[in-house]
């Protein structure tokens, strides 16, 4: 196990010895600390409270540390390609399946460090500037299942269903990246997904049809469940549906980069 | 050669879309031999020692490395195999010292103090800590053979090594790898269509054309010395038909580019020499011709490859 924890060591010296990687660092912990800033410059005392701040900040930087992690799946595999590394790596005593694990492992662990970075510095910048605030009114709302509850307890269940989404488009994208070898297809169809999801939830909302639900795109807002709805009302989903259709997506995902890595030919 | 071979090829063969580029090559390659593995460009060298690496598949046939298959026991076999895939891509972003030690963190066996070796024996040492970048070809090339001797692999395999080096570099090279095969019983496998090349480095050749081998042979006899083919005297005289006329019988031998050319050992060239005098024809020259790799090369291949 220590011999493949050195393999993920490899990918993590590939993703962080890049100037890209710094860029994106700066992003994350930038952003939360611009918006609060700017807000108590701005915003002549209106009542939004440390939480509430944190969530909207949490969903936009969101956002951000999907498409820095899509991007990072691209280059993982289809970069070694275009590049011609692969070769190099794929000559080594390792199975393939096992240097691909360690890349998508690599993979998770960055975003997760993304993730971590923007909630410890939303938290920090935002408890700071507009004050700690031990039970904030509005950030849970009453319909929610966790209504009355810990702000943490919630915030950090809100980071873990975002994160859930994150997996699945990441994975998304490294099936793209690993079968297709091709970088810009894994970004652009990854990013896609993320900012057209809601677009095409409403779209297929107003079909009525039963396989709609099944559909990636319904299932991709987690969030709504935490504040009592459902992606696509009166359809009968439930936060368990939504996770078990997203598995079966992983699971297709990943059987494919797996199956496609593992037989391809390294070609010129 | 008694002795078990590092590499074993057995029939291997690659089919794809129903064409055939590899088409039942077998060779063994032994241990502390410098095997050239030669051929025109698109005979299927690359693609058989993708094969080889485990890039590619097989179709049907086996290759095994200390005697372990490529097909069964991957892991187990690319162990013994230090390579170098064509042109030697490493991380540009990174410094020299960070690819090697990102490549031998796969290999379990490979110390910090290794490392530091063979940055020294590839003479990378002022540059190693540089980005690769800004490396020149040969450079990275040193690179590449750096990584792929780094584990102590029991082959070599090296595609096409000497491209985009200067002379001096390849003269290097060359000798570097005679001295792993020799010291350290190191196998190498070398891939190449530069035939005066393997002339210089090379134990045994197989040439391959249109994806079969068709010939096998050794380069080196004995004592190390190039095996020399049939000898042929080349004179160089003022009228060579008459030459040709006047030593009618004794020798055979015929005209080409205005020369005459004789199969003879020394004495009788000697004799055939003091008969054109003789007989008044002027000699301006006499110069013993070996048929070269390259001669023989072009020989079994047909010249020029006719696709």
């Amino acid at each position: 196990m220590t011999n493949f924890w050195k393999l993920v060591q490899n990918e993590n010296m590939k993703i962080y010895r890049r100037a890209a990687t710094l860029i994106m660092l700066g992003f994350v912990v930038f952003i939360p600390i611009l918006v609060t800033v700017g807000f108590v410059l701005l915003s002549d005392g209106a009542d939004v409270n440390m939480w509430e701040m944190m969530q909207l900040q949490t969903m936009i930087v969101f956002i951000l540390i999907t498409i820095f992690t899509v991007v990072k799946s691209a280059d993982s595999v289809a970069g070694e390609f275009s590049s011609g590394t692969i070769k190099l790596l794929l000559i080594r005593p390792w199975s393939r399946s096992t240097i691909l694990l360690s890349k998508f492992l690599a993979l998770l662990l960055f975003a997760l460090l993304l993730s971590a970075i923007c909630f410890v510095v939303s938290w920090g910048v935002n408890a700071l500037l507009l004050g700690y605030e031990a039970n904030p009114g509005g950030l849970i709302p009453p319909t929610s299942p966790m209504a009355g509850g810990s702000p943490w307890a919630y915030m950090l269940t809100y980071y873990l269903y975002e994160w859930i989404v994150l997996v699945v488009i990441v994975s998304f994208a490294f099936m793209l990246s690993a079968a297709f070898r091709s970088g810009g297809l894994a970004i652009g169809l990854s990013i896609f997904i993320l900012l057209s999801g809601s677009l095409i939830t409403g779209i297929l909302g107003s079909m009525d049809k039963p396989w709609v639900k099944y559909v990636l795109f319904s299932n991709l807002d987690l969030t709504s469940y935490l504040s009592g709805g459902a992606p696509l009302p009166g359809r009968g989903m439930t936060l368990g549906f939504s996770l078990a259709v997203l598995a079966a997506y992983f699971i297709v995902f990943n059987l494919v980069s797996w199956t496609v890595f593992r037989k391809r030919d390294v070609a010129a | 050669m008694s002795q078990a071979p590092v590499a074993r090829l057995q029939n291997v063969t690659k089919r794809i879309g129903g064409r055939t580029i590899i088409d039942r090559v077998s060779l063994d390659v032994y241990p502390g031999e410098v095997f050239g593995f030669l051929g025109p460009n698109g005979s299927g060298k690359t693609t058989t020692i993708r094969m080889m690496v485990g890039l590619m598949s097989l179709t049907s046939g086996d290759i095994s490395i200390g005697g372990h298959s490529v097909r069964t026991e991957y892991p187990r076999a690319a162990e013994q195999v230090g390579a170098i895939v064509e042109n030697p891509e490493m991380y540009k972003f990174l410094t020299g010292y960070q690819n090697l030690v990102h490549f031998a963190r796969m290999n379990s066996s490979v110390t910090k103090e290794r490392i530091d070796e063979v940055v020294k024996l590839v003479g990378l040492s002022g540059r190693i800590h540089d980005k690769v970048k800004k490396y020149s070809l040969g450079m990275r090339q040193r690179l590449g053979v750096a990584q792929a001797v780094m584990h102590r692999p029991k082959l070599l395999i090296l595609d096409e090594p000497t491209n985009g080096l200067d002379p001096a570099g390849i003269r290097e090279l060359r000798d570097y790898l005679r001295q792993l095969a020799r010291e350290e019983g190191i196998s190498v496998f070398v891939s190449s269509h530069l035939l005066s090349e393997m002339e210089l480095m090379c134990d045994r050749v197989a040439i391959l054309q249109k994806g079969q081998i068709i010939d096998i042979r050794s380069i080196r006899g004995q004592a190390g010395e190039a095996v020399q083919q049939t000898e042929e005297a080349l004179f160089d005289v003022d009228r060579p038909e008459a030459a040709l006329g006047a030593l009618q019988g004794e020798w055979s031998g015929y005209v080409a580019d205005g020369r005459l050319v004789l199969s003879a050992d020394r004495n009788a060239i000697a004799e055939a020499n003091r008969r054109l005098v003789e007989a008044g024809i002027r000699v301006y020259g006499i110069r013993a011709k070996t048929k070269s790799l390259e001669d023989q090369f072009l020989e079994v291949t047909g010249s020029e490859t006719n696709d």
